[in-house]
């Protein structure tokens, strides 16, 4: 049949072809390298089990930290996620809660429940964002600080709230998420450990969709019990446990995620902050990050340790779900092509060759990439233009060797972590990491060629993000 | 072509098994973890009987019922809850059971988490070969962070080799950790000798030398004044500062000269610790370059130094409000802020 076809027309198939199968092969060849490198990480730094372990060593030595919590419409659940925030354990650290000119009574409630009064404290303009209207403090606990400013979105929020905080390091968390009790404590250890080098360290943000929570504290674990929250479960094992600490191993992690990330205050100044407008501004901050120390040709680190948790609600509706995904992918072709020129500058060394590869394979080329596979690999075969050995290469790919990746990092958290409580949640998690490659993977990449064709096209918007509320519908 | 999909079945083949014999450890390890539990509970409740009774041998007999993980995890636990004589018998038949032998097998044996609570736990179980094993573990083991916390452990037996020795042990990456400034807090009085020598290293790292400077002005007072006054000279801005600091803890009968010259430094850390340490003196004779530095380029120094006039009561306030009513400035800005400062009323 193969013969029917023109020449040209079955060349130019071939080179798609090739093209659509050597972009999954480089993105598969990638996966399995970020494996090995993950796993090897994960043997040689194994997990301190208990935190009072971890207050005893260092409890003494450990420097102080901003907790900086944006607040936009949160008034469901602010008063309870600022108390588990006030409840962690950490020696030495206050919470900045940035009232970012929310419409509900999210500022109201933090003032009712906290008896909060007007302060005036002196703090330096370093980073511009919109004008505050107010600080206040509490007499209830000299922990608590509430900024209260104009709308100017998460990013403006955030750098008044470094502008405002006083510690060497702040941590950023979503107002909607909560840490666990120690994870201030374990975020804190490479800070502890190379305190010159460090400049910026993640943890693992898990979800919390089905788990038990009571007063802002996850009591009990549970896998969620809708299935596209549970596919976002192997999702983040995949994102975490596997790709960030494998980068982070070798210095070239890309992505400090905003819902829960650890910074040297002056380094971040010294970038200007969070960029105003961005729709990945996590990703944008890391990348001005290794930028600026590599301009100044200095030895920085920034890790990512899974130690850490930070429990986040996922979207459970598909609506959500594709709009969160669209938006993530526009944030990563906004940063990819705003520090263009970093991509395989040699001045950039390893972030430059492999971060930046990583985000042109991965984010940029890898959704175009598959979704023409799904439409023209099956399309070209039944007209006859090419043989089977191309569909099998193409499906095994997307479909057995994405089942392979999302096994072995559920092998990872197995092997070294061990933090699905009970051997039934293992056996759910093993059967969602191969259903999610037959339509989960797809609907996804369709989402991300949508944010591609919304970045084409200048959207900006971040689309409204529904949720329930982490204390309140689930437990 | 055909290899990728072989390839691809071959590997999610392999991984599915691997998965199958992690579910099934799973189960396994569920069950001996219910074991596990009961045994602590077991262990914790004859260890309580103990303190009430003092029967050693009845605790000893459950001591070596359990298996030595339980014992050592649940008994290491329990022993930091005690003090005095009550500790130092329950050491005693913690010793007689060879628990601490156990440990010292985790020391060589274990993966770093394990091998750093090793060390911790053999500076507190009092076993007369702690020493040793802590020594071999600072020479030998491959991680920093377990030879930091042999030293830490070792200093805590007063088996410490010379700082400079133990140092070199730790290895330069090591010495950028924090973890050293406990180590640095824990130093026996008799050995600060070893940590001012220490801090006067220009070969050595300004991280540590401050840190060891910071140790020295918390524990050894004004004993230390002079030297810190002599390091204020240091080439080490880092040095430079931390003297300062250790200086306005100490005090000096040079220190107005010395913080009034530091106040003119080229380094912004070295103005804000001298601006400190003239606020913690009470010095008004500083009063003047203090205004100064109230223009500073540098937040940082601008806040320490309004700090330090505050802090000089109400000739400093007076001053501040003089500054505040003046023209617009950097100082002004600075002056109103610090002032303004407190509960709006």
């Amino acid at each position: 049949m193969i013969a029917d076809w023109s020449h040209e027309v079955v060349l130019a198939a071939t080179i798609l072809s090739l093209f659509i199968i050597g972009a999954g092969l480089a993105q598969t060849t990638i996966y399995l390298l970020q494996l090995v490198v993950a796993g090897y990480a994960l043997s040689e730094r194994p997990p301190v089990a208990r935190s009072a372990l971890l207050w005893q060593r260092y409890g003494d030595v450990a420097p102080p930290i901003a907790l900086l919590v944006p607040a936009y419409n949160e008034a469901l659940n602010v008063v309870e996620s600022v108390h588990s925030m006030l409840a962690l354990e950490y020696p030495n650290f206050e919470v900045v809660v940035i009232n970012d000119g929310s419409k509900d009574e999210t500022l109201q409630r933090l003032v009712d429940a906290f008896k909060l009064v007007k302060f005036q404290r002196p703090f330096e303009e370093a980073l511009a964002h919109q004008p505050i209207r107010g600080l206040y403090s509490s007499p209830m606990t000299e922990r608590l600080f509430v900024v209260d400013k104009e709308n100017g979105g998460k990013a403006d929020a955030q750098n008044a709230g470094i502008n405002v905080c006083r510690a060497p390091l702040f941590c950023v968390i979503d107002g909607d998420s909560i840490l666990e009790p120690d994870a201030l404590m374990r975020a804190a250890q490479p800070f502890i450990d190379d305190p010159e080098r460090t400049i910026a360290v993640g943890g693992t943000i898990r979800i919390a969709n089905g788990s038990k929570i009571e007063a802002g504290r996850v009591r009990e674990i549970h896998l969620p019990r809708r299935l596209l929250p549970l596919f976002q479960v192997v999702e983040y094992l995949r994102a975490f446990l596997m790709a960030r600490l494998a980068w982070s191993s070798i210095n070239t992690l890309m992505l400090v995620s905003g819902a829960f990330g650890m910074f040297r205050r002056a380094e971040v100044v010294a970038v200007g902050g969070f960029t105003k407008g961005s729709m990945g501004e996590d990703l944008d901050l890391v990348i001005k990050l290794h930028r600026h120390m590599r301009d100044k040709k200095r030895k920085y680190r920034i890790q990512f340790i899974p130690e850490p948790v930070c429990w986040t609600e996922a979207p459970e509706s598909l609506s959500v779900l594709a709009r969160q995904r669209s938006r993530w992918q526009r944030g990563a072709l906004e940063c990819f092509f705003r520090y263009r020129n970093m991509l395989f500058n040699p001045r950039y060394g390893r972030v430059g060759f492999l971060g930046f590869g990583h985000i042109l394979i991965v984010d940029v080329l890898g959704p175009v990439a598959e979704v023409m596979g799904y439409i023209l690999i099956p399309a070209f075969w039944l007209l006859g233009i090419l043989s089977a050995e191309y569909l099998l290469a193409f499906t095994a790919l997307i479909f057995t060797y994405g089942v392979c990746v999302s096994v072995c990092s559920l092998i990872l958290e197995e092997a070294e972590l061990q933090r699905f409580p009970r051997a039934r949640d293992l056996a759910v998690l093993t059967a969602a990491a191969v259903i999610e490659n037959f339509g989960y993977r797809q609907l996804n990449n369709f989402w991300r060629v949508k944010g591609w064709w919304q970045y084409l096209r200048g959207n900006q918007g971040w689309g409204e993000m529904t949720r329930t509320g982490l204390g309140a519908a689930k437990k | 072509m055909w290899y990728i999909w072989d390839l691809s079945i071959l590997l999610s083949a392999l991984s599915l098994v691997i998965m199958l014999v992690l579910i099934a450890r799973r189960l396994l390890q569920e069950r001996w973890a219910r074991a596990a539990a009961d045994q602590r509970r077991q262990l914790l409740t004859a260890l309580i009987a103990f303190t009430e009774n003092r029967d050693r041998e009845a605790l000893k007999a459950t001591v070596l019922a359990v298996p030595a993980g339980v014992a050592i995890d649940a008994g290491f636990e329990f022993i930091s809850l005690l003090r005095g004589e009550e500790r130092d018998d329950v050491l005693v038949a913690f010793n007689e059971c060879g628990l601490p032998a156990r440990v010292a097998r985790q020391l060589r044996k274990g993966n770093v988490a394990e091998r750093i609570h090793a060390a911790e736990m053999l500076a507190a179980l009092g076993w007369e070969d702690a020493s040793a094993s802590l020594l071999a573990a600072l020479t030998q083991d491959r991680s920093r962070e377990v030879r930091i916390a042999a030293a830490i452990a070792l200093c805590d037996l007063g088996s410490l080799p010379l700082l400079g020795t133990a140092l070199d042990f730790i290895g330069v990456a090591g010495q950028r950790s924090r973890r050293l400034i406990e180590l640095f807090r824990r130093f026996p009085r008799s050995r600060f000798n070893e940590l001012a020598v220490h801090a006067s290293r220009v070969d050595a790292s300004p991280f540590i030398r401050a840190a060891a400077i910071d140790a020295l002005a918390h524990a050894g007072g004004f004993g230390f004044a002079d030297f810190f006054a002599g390091l204020t000279g240091d080439a080490a801005p880092e040095v430079v500062a931390a003297a300062l600091r250790a200086l306005g803890l100490t005090g000096h009968a040079e220190a107005p000269a010395i913080l009034k010259r530091a106040m003119a430094n080229d380094d912004w850390d070295v103005r804000a610790a001298a601006a400190e340490s003239a606020g913690r003196l009470g010095l008004p004779e500083l009063a003047a370059p203090l205004s100064r530095l109230m223009d500073d380029e540098v937040w940082t120094v601008r806040y320490a130094a309004a700090n330090a006039l505050r802090s000089f009561g109400q000739p400093g306030e007076r001053l501040l409000r003089e500054i505040a009513s003046a023209e617009v400035s950097r100082s002004q800005r600075t002056a109103s802020l610090i002032l303004a400062e407190g509960p709006v009323l």
